[in-house]
């Protein structure tokens, strides 16, 4: 690690750090390679295609899909040196990070993406840069098959956690969990010994999303009770465990999520129940928050006023979030993103202290070892 | 039973020889088991009747016991009425050994100091035990005894401290002494600068270095120079955690050192690696973290912070430096006041400061946003070993629900573990206490009145939120892993 110290002031940022040895000359490049690669990705828009990305696969997750729609520009890039290249790409997953109100998960994939570069593009290899792409390009590839792989393989690990008779407590529209319980729902019907019911605290804002994972955990033969977010105090009595999905996994083990886990994570905890988190691993954030104010991006939940905008919120509320197109609204750029966020979209964070275990696609991890695993692969 | 020593020198003999194998077990476990000694105080004064009955192996053994029990009588004095179940012998006892009082104590005193220089055991194995406290305190002349103002958690970790160049062997080196001495009054104190001021002595060591003909480098620098330097060292202060990794990491980097090389230039790669290593694990690594720390503050900041780290100082006015505005409140305590001259530093750059004494700390603590806190050492069970005091500001901010952030190089990080403070730890002189004039004046004098002076306490991981490294920020919980990178991997 000594010798990498001089580029160490770049560690405690979520970018990874320049290549070593020649930080001048990288941004000289930096300037020269830039007009043309931006020229030439004139016709390419990365902030447009991670949305349609997400429009056209439902089952994709933020990280995965900026690192889907970092390979297209690698695919499309005429960009002729490493440096280009690697400039090329900096610089394109920062504008898409300023474009998305919430980058957090979505610099997860940036930052692995790039960092896996950095690696694969220093044993400065033959000089055939072209044949250097290529790997990339289908390195890149296998890495989003193994990302989307990985869900299979928490769910795997995970379904062993819901034990018969067990009553499982979630929320959030977390396709992990989503596979998990269906995983756990299957297993029940193959060996009949797995009866277990869920417990889901739905969520106001995102209404259709709620009622979509309860259906489908009613179709497949799991009992389901609705609760709202205030009965979650209540409700914790009859719950044996929390399962929960997470946006982002800090370096501290901690996790970002859907605005009401950190609620219910204290609940959990003050019930003495296991909470669960069930993350792949390309969750990772380095990012470390040392509380609900310090995620670095600007949330406005709490907005004081004494202007009376509204006469009845609830008819408001529901005005704001049609059911049919809830979906193109939050992918629609030009929508007004605070007030996005403050409705549905927000996120708190959940320390360390209060979570059990997090299930990954590498097996099940203490929050602890989270940050083993980030040094393990930032410093090796 | 003021401090009444064991009967006088014509009957050293007369111990209980169940009570010498009581002892002897206890002295081989551990010298310090006090209780056991305390136990067995009454024996000398009871035992008389058994008097000539030990072996001549026994006899040597038992002249130290004499001197281990006559010092855990002393602290025991007081609880002497609760009879030993050990020394049952006489059930009169108390009464011949609370008559025997003071006014044998200075005869007695010279007459022993006699009999050891004449006596067939060696100096140097009668010196072993010997605490300092109680040499201080012997000259007491209005006392009829001397009280032991050892305080008995502590005993194992009072040490005798060279403050004077007076005996040092002749081949330490003069750097070494006058850094030994700087340490010892803490001239240079503080983790970091004890390290670096160390290393760069040990520069001049090596540099004036002449091999012995007939010996290498490899062989004869480490055993027969280096060790004395040390030794005399942590004579006059315990060498700090990050000093000892160092000294570590240039033990094996001598060890390295090929026979073949010619001695000048093996002698000048050991000072270059000695300044790589200062440059990448002290320079750079304060850059860093204090960049990283400057990162974390934010507009409108309270940072509180505990005593003076030199890291956390830099940290701040970088932040300052960089336009932050944010406030600072330094909690400070006796005996050292060493935020006092933090609160300078600052106050001199134009930064917003509020003082306050450790007593003022739950007042404050509802303002602040984060706490900073230096590092003497991060334990691997994820412990901050840091100045005394530090404890109680995590502990008040964990209860308030504020951030505790850690500024720790990985130089400081340790493979040992620290349940409590007592294990591990540095009393200072208890002098350093006593305000002159204050109520405290005299309390050598004052009996049973004991005073402690640890130099350090251990904060739980449970209330540190993040240490910032230069290899990043980390969780307590990761101190094991980036030790493992950073101290051990370094071959």
């Amino acid at each position: 690690m000594d010798s990498t110290s001089v580029s160490q002031p770049y560690e405690g940022s979520t970018t990874p750090p320049p290549l070593s040895g020649h930080p001048p000359a990288l941004n000289r490049m930096a300037s020269l390679g830039n007009i043309p690669a931006n020229a030439k990705s004139k016709s390419f828009n990365i902030v447009e295609t991670y949305h349609r990305l997400l429009r056209e696969d439902p089952d994709l997750t933020m990280p995965v899909a900026a690192i889907e729609a970092l390979i297209e520009l690698l695919g499309q890039s005429r960009a002729v040196t490493v440096y280009e290249t690697l400039d090329l790409v900096k610089t394109q997953s920062d504008y898409l990070k300023s474009r998305i109100p919430n980058s957090i998960s979505l610099s997860a994939g940036t930052d692995l993406f790039q960092r896996y570069m950095i690696n694969s593009l220093k044993p400065t290899s033959t000089g055939n840069f072209e044949t250097v792409r290529q790997h990339l390009l289908s390195n890149g590839r296998l890495f989003v098959n193994r990302a989307k792989a990985a869900r299979e393989r928490i769910a795997a690990y995970g379904q062993h956690f819901v034990r018969d008779g067990s009553v499982v407590l979630t929320h959030g529209g977390s396709r992990v969990v989503g596979t998990l319980l269906g995983k756990a729902a299957e297993a029940s019907k193959s060996s009949g010994n797995v009866r277990f019911k869920v417990i889901y605290v739905m969520n106001d804002a995102r209404g259709s999303e709620s009622r979509a994972v309860v259906s489908s955990l009613r179709a497949k033969g799991v009992p389901v009770a609705t609760i709202s977010e205030g009965a979650v105090g209540y409700a914790m009595g009859k719950v044996n465990l929390v399962i929960m999905g997470a946006e982002g996994v800090v370096e501290n083990g901690g996790i970002i999520s859907r605005l009401g886990t950190y609620q219910i994570a204290l609940l959990a905890k003050a019930a003495g129940k296991p909470f669960y988190v069930a993350a792949e691993s390309h969750k990772f954030v380095r990012l470390y928050p040392l509380g609900q104010y310090d995620l670095g991006i600007d949330q406005e939940v709490i907005e004081f006023t004494t202007y009376d905008e509204k006469a009845s919120p609830e008819m408001d509320f529901v005005e704001k979030t049609p059911m049919a197109n809830e979906k193109e609204e939050y992918f629609n750029p030009a929508m007004d993103m605070l007030k996005l966020r403050s409705i549905g979209d927000a996120v708190d964070f959940t320390p360390p202290a209060l979570v059990s275990a997090l299930i990954t696609e590498s097996g099940v991890l203490t929050p602890s070892a989270v940050s083993e695993e980030l040094i393990s692969m930032w410093y090796s | 039973m003021p401090s009444s020593d064991p009967p006088p020198m014509a009957e050293p003999l007369q111990m209980n020889p169940a009570l010498v194998a009581a002892q002897y077990g206890a002295k081989a476990k551990g010298k310090q088991a006090a209780s056991t000694q305390e136990a067995s105080t009454p024996a000398p004064a009871t035992a008389a009747p058994e008097e000539k009955k030990l072996t001549g192996a026994e006899l040597k053994k038992k002249k130290q016991e004499e001197k281990a029990a006559r010092r855990a009588q002393a602290i025991a004095s007081k609880q002497v009425d609760v009879a030993s179940p050990i020394a049952e012998p006489s059930p009169a006892a108390p009464a011949p050994a609370g008559s025997t009082p003071a006014p044998r104590t200075d005869g007695q005193e010279g007459a022993r100091t006699q009999q050891r220089t004449a006596g067939p055991v060696s100096a140097g194995q009668r010196n072993i035990p010997v605490r300092q406290k109680q040499k201080a305190v012997a000259p007491a002349p209005i006392v009829p005894g001397k009280e032991d103002k050892t305080v008995e958690f502590f005993r194992h970790l009072y040490k005798t401290r060279t403050t004077s160049i007076a005996g040092a062997s002749k081949e330490i080196h003069p750097a070494i002494l006058a850094l030994g001495l700087q340490m010892s009054n803490y001239t240079i104190c503080g983790s970091c600068a004890r390290l670096v001021a160390t290393l760069q002595a040990f520069k001049r060591v090596i540099e004036s270095y002449t091999t012995p003909p007939g010996n290498s480098l490899t062989r004869h620098l480490t055993s027969h120079v280096l060790s004395p330097q040390i030794d005399f060292l942590t004579s006059c202060r315990p060498i700090s955690i990050s000093m000892g990794n160092a000294i570590r990491w240039l033990k094996l980097e001598i060890s390295k050192v090929d026979v073949d090389t010619p001695e000048s230039e093996a002698k000048e790669n050991l000072c270059n690696a000695i300044d790589v290593f200062l440059r990448e694990r002290v320079t750079f690594a304060d850059q860093i973290i204090a960049q990283s720390t400057a990162d974390k503050i934010k507009d409108g900041d309270v940072i509180m912070t505990y005593a003076k780290s030199s890291i956390v100082q830099r940290s701040l006015v970088q932040a300052h430096n960089a336009g932050k505005k944010f406030k600072v409140i330094v909690v400070d305590s006796r005996p050292l006041h060493e935020g006092k001259h933090l609160a300078t530093a600052l106050v001199g750059l134009g930064m917003d400061v509020k003082y306050c004494l450790l007593n003022g700390l739950s007042h404050n603590i509802q303002d602040v946003t984060k706490v900073l806190l230096g590092a003497h050492a991060m334990m691997s069970n994820g412990r901050l070993f840091s100045r005394v005091g530090t404890a109680l500001v995590a502990m008040e901010a964990n209860e308030a629900d504020k951030p505790v952030i850690v500024l720790c190089e990985t130089i400081k990080f340790t493979e040992r573990v620290a349940l409590d403070s007592f294990v591990h730890n540095e009393i200072a002189p208890a002098d350093e206490l006593v305000i002159p004039g204050g109520a405290l004046t005299n309390w050598e004098n004052m009996k049973k009145l004991q005073l402690c002076n640890p130099m350090f306490d251990v904060t739980p991981a449970e209330y540190i939120q993040m240490i910032i490294t230069e290899s990043g920020n980390v969780p307590p919980t990761s101190v094991p892993v980036l030790h493992r990178l950073g101290n051990e991997s370094q071959g």
